[in-house]
């Protein structure tokens, strides 16, 4: 597994794939999809898939792949070894969302959230895979929230396709199994050498798990709390636990579109600029009341000052 | 009600010994005057990508694009010397430090010549015009 | 998410990101030095600040570009002040028009120094140190010698023809420039048609008449606009009842009212609509892992992904 492509550029997200099996290319085949990292506040969420012909799913389960989360580190990296080592006839591909997009889109004017930033992630794997020409037949997708609409969603998505949705698929289906070593195999690899593009020095590596209530990730996330920055992209800024320990101990930053600030004044500035058309400026140096400043200068936000 | 007879003196000398620096117009109001590490957090994660300038602030993605000073012209940021306590009292500033292009950015849109620091920079030739000497 | 925390002042403002002409810093005058001072806006009537460089040969105007919600990064520092001062060259004629319009009432001719005070703006008499001050008086005032004094006295013929041709300069800068000088009107499609083709000469000159207005009383304002042969538009605040505006200025917009006409890139750029506290709970749950049944299909935007 080559992660330098994700490496070199952290800050966005990154596809990254084995060969494509010949035999997945002739053979119905059948696929499994899973996410790694989602929960954390540190680092990146991985979304993987991988494919075999169903005539090897026996195969697979000789292999005795099995939930990610049941497994160490070590017994995680043996398994991904094992599968690579089944490259003729197992596939897989990865989607790393960055922290940085899930914190940019979670953020976002426009509200993209996590469980639609999760299904149009794996939609995208399942497209790669059909678009590499494999010939799937069966999908099996593991969630962790109700199973049903997703099941009929991703179905109607992909006419053809036996879709099964379900909680804990990764215990139930080895191909789910496989797909979830695969991407939390990547989301580990990736945690540990994380490459910070910030200028930070030697940055402690004593994260933890990443998950909130870790205390090594508490106590991480206090000590590399910067008072205008926040954070590194690292974090996931969007995680209330970084928005909470932002907002007790950084500097406050205004946007245009906060909650409660944001609309009023974007109706104010809306009012000004109409109203500065057709009526006396609002500004404090214009005590003349006939004195309409000119849309000139209106339009480009320029106005004189009474003082500096 | 601020005194219309105090001036504001500023100390041109000083121009000679500002050093240029880099400047950011943020779309964002952040409650600090003070140092920050911009160069270790914000500088060195600014990325040029699919013919973007991108970067990202607490988490919110920005779109920038560098304006130059218009010709002509000199960018200054001045700093004032000694705040005095009343506003009666004569006031100095100094040049702190120098810029010819500034980068300006936008919250998740795309920057534009719609833009309006990008419209604002019509000023100074449209101030040459109204102001320069007419013909006799 | 913590609730959104109110804006405290910034007191501590000691900091100005400007944009200066030249003049004001890299001249080889021996006396570089310049002041912020305060003389009276011909226009508005009220205080305002103006810059006077080169020890008082060129005065300059101060304009601020400001913009809610913006700050800026100088180097190494935070200044909250997000505003971007412009310092430009200015005709100091503009400001010692009023006071010659104000004595020439009396009709007299008079030295300058004594038609220029102002107790209120004492500032006012460092205009006549400006290099093209006395030299250009002629564009507003007679002119007559006696032994080595000079007298003058207000010419509003002179004064127009000088406007005028201000406001033919400022016509061939917005030409140059292809600044969009039509009645305001921007597509609703949020692109601003640059160069109109159906601007007509009338919309430039009118258009520049508006900025020359901004350094002239509006008597003059009004004087001017007949000289230039242009007919007088009734402004749209003429005919609005001061009611109404009020009303305006303290609610948003209504959406049944047609202000179309006055749109500006604001209307077509506010924010999408907030999260509702319903939505908000989903947002939070999405952290956790849970996967609310309505969060399944809601609308969604495409994140910009690789």
């Amino acid at each position: 597994m080559d992660l330098s492509p994700f490496e070199a550029n952290n800050s966005f997200s990154c596809r990254l794939a084995s060969q494509i099996p010949d035999v997945c290319r002739t053979e119905d085949c059948c696929l499994g999809v899973d996410e790694a990292g989602r929960g954390p506040v540190l680092g990146p969420m991985v979304y993987g898939i991988c494919f075999c012909p169903v005539s090897k799913k026996e195969e697979l389960k000789d292999l005795k792949v099995a939930d990610s989360k049941t497994l160490t580190e070590a017994e995680r990296e043996d398994l991904f070894q094992k599968l690579d080592e089944a490259k003729s006839y197992v596939g897989w591909a990865l989607q790393i969302l960055s922290p940085n997009t899930i914190s940019t889109s979670m953020l976002q004017r426009t509200k993209y959230n996590l469980n639609a930033l999760s299904h149009d992630t794996a939609i995208g794997l399942i497209q790669y895979a059909l678009d590499s020409g494999v010939q799937l037949k069966e999908v099996y997708v593991d969630t962790v929230g109700p199973a049903d609409k997703y099941e009929d969603k991703l179905s109607q998505r992909f006419p053809g396709i036996k879709v099964t949705v379900r909680p804990k698929a990764d215990s139930l289906f080895p191909i789910v199994s496989a797909a979830s070593i695969c991407a939390k195999v990547a989301r580990d690899r990736v945690v540990k050498g994380w490459n910070f593009a910030e200028d930070l020095g030697d940055v402690d590596t004593e994260y933890g798990s990443g998950y909130p209530n870790d205390p090594k990730t508490k106590t991480w996330l206090l000590k590399y709390l910067d008072p205008v920055f926040g954070y590194p992209q690292f974090v996931r800024f969007s995680w209330s636990t970084a928005q909470t320990l932002m907002d007790s101990k950084a500097v406050t930053v205004h946007w245009e579109d906060d909650d409660e600030d944001g609309e009023k004044a974007a109706q104010r500035k809306n009012n000004r600029s109409m109203l500065s058309y057709f009526s006396a400026s609002t500004e404090g140096n214009d005590h003349n009341a006939t004195h309409q400043t000119h849309r000139f200068f209106t339009e480009r936000r320029l106005k004189s000052l009474d003082a500096l | 009600m601020s005194c219309n007879t105090s001036v504001t003196h500023l100390n041109v000398s000083s121009v000679d010994k500002a050093q240029q620096t880099p400047v950011h117009l943020m779309p964002c109001e952040i409650e600090h005057n003070g140092p920050a590490k911009v160069s270790q957090y914000f500088a060195a994660t600014m990325k040029d990508h699919k013919h973007e300038t991108t970067v990202s602030f607490r988490g919110r993605g920005l779109k920038g694009q560098e304006l130059s000073c218009p010709q002509g012209y000199t960018g200054l940021v001045l700093k004032e010397v000694n705040k005095p306590g009343s506003d009666q009292e004569d006031r100095t500033v100094k040049v702190s430090s120098v810029f010819n292009k500034l980068t300006y950015w936008n919250l998740e849109t795309p920057p534009n010549s719609d833009d309006t620091v990008v419209m604002a920079m019509d000023w100074p030739e449209l101030a040459e015009a109204i102001h320069g000497p007419v013909e006799e | 998410m913590a609730a959104k925390k109110k804006r405290a002042p910034n007191v501590q403002n000691d900091s100005w990101v400007v944009i200066a002409a030249d003049s004001a810093i890299h001249t080889q005058k021996h006396d570089r030095d310049a002041d912020f001072v305060k003389l009276r806006n011909p226009s508005t009537d009220a205080a305002c600040l103006y810059m006077l460089g080169c020890g008082d040969a060129q005065l300059y105007e101060v304009k601020a570009f400001e913009e809610d919600f913006h700050s800026w990064f100088v180097g190494q520092t935070v200044q909250r002040d997000g505003r971007l001062v412009f310092v430009t060259p200015m005709d100091p004629l503009f400001l010692i028009l009023p006071y010659f319009i104000k004595s020439g009432k009396e009709a007299k001719f008079q030295p300058v120094d004594q038609v220029v005070t102002d107790e209120e703006f004492p500032a006012c008499s460092r205009l006549l140190s400006c290099t093209r001050s006395l030299a250009s008086l002629q564009h507003i005032a007679e002119e007559k010698e006696a032994g080595s004094t000079k007298f003058h006295r207000y010419s509003e013929e002179k004064t127009m023809n000088w406007l005028k041709k201000k406001v033919e300069r400022t016509v061939v800068a917005l030409k140059r420039r292809n600044i969009s000088v039509g009645e305001g009107v921007k597509s609703t499609t949020y692109v601003r048609v640059k160069s109109e083709p159906d601007s007509h000469e009338e919309d430039y000159l009118r258009y520049a008449h508006g900025l020359i207005s901004e350094y002239i009383s509006a008597d003059l304002s009004r004087a001017l606009l007949k000289h230039l042969e242009l007919p007088e538009l009734l402004s749209p605040k003429e005919t609005e009842p001061p009611s109404k505006k009020r009303k305006l200025s303290d609610n948003p917009v209504e959406a049944g009212e047609d202000y179309t006409k006055f749109n500006s890139a604001d209307f077509v750029r506010k924010p999408p609509k907030k999260m509702t506290a319903a939505q908000k709970t989903l947002a939070k749950v999405d952290k956790t892992g849970m996967k609310p049944m309505s969060s399944f299909f809601s609308p969604k935007v495409k994140a910009e992904k690789n």
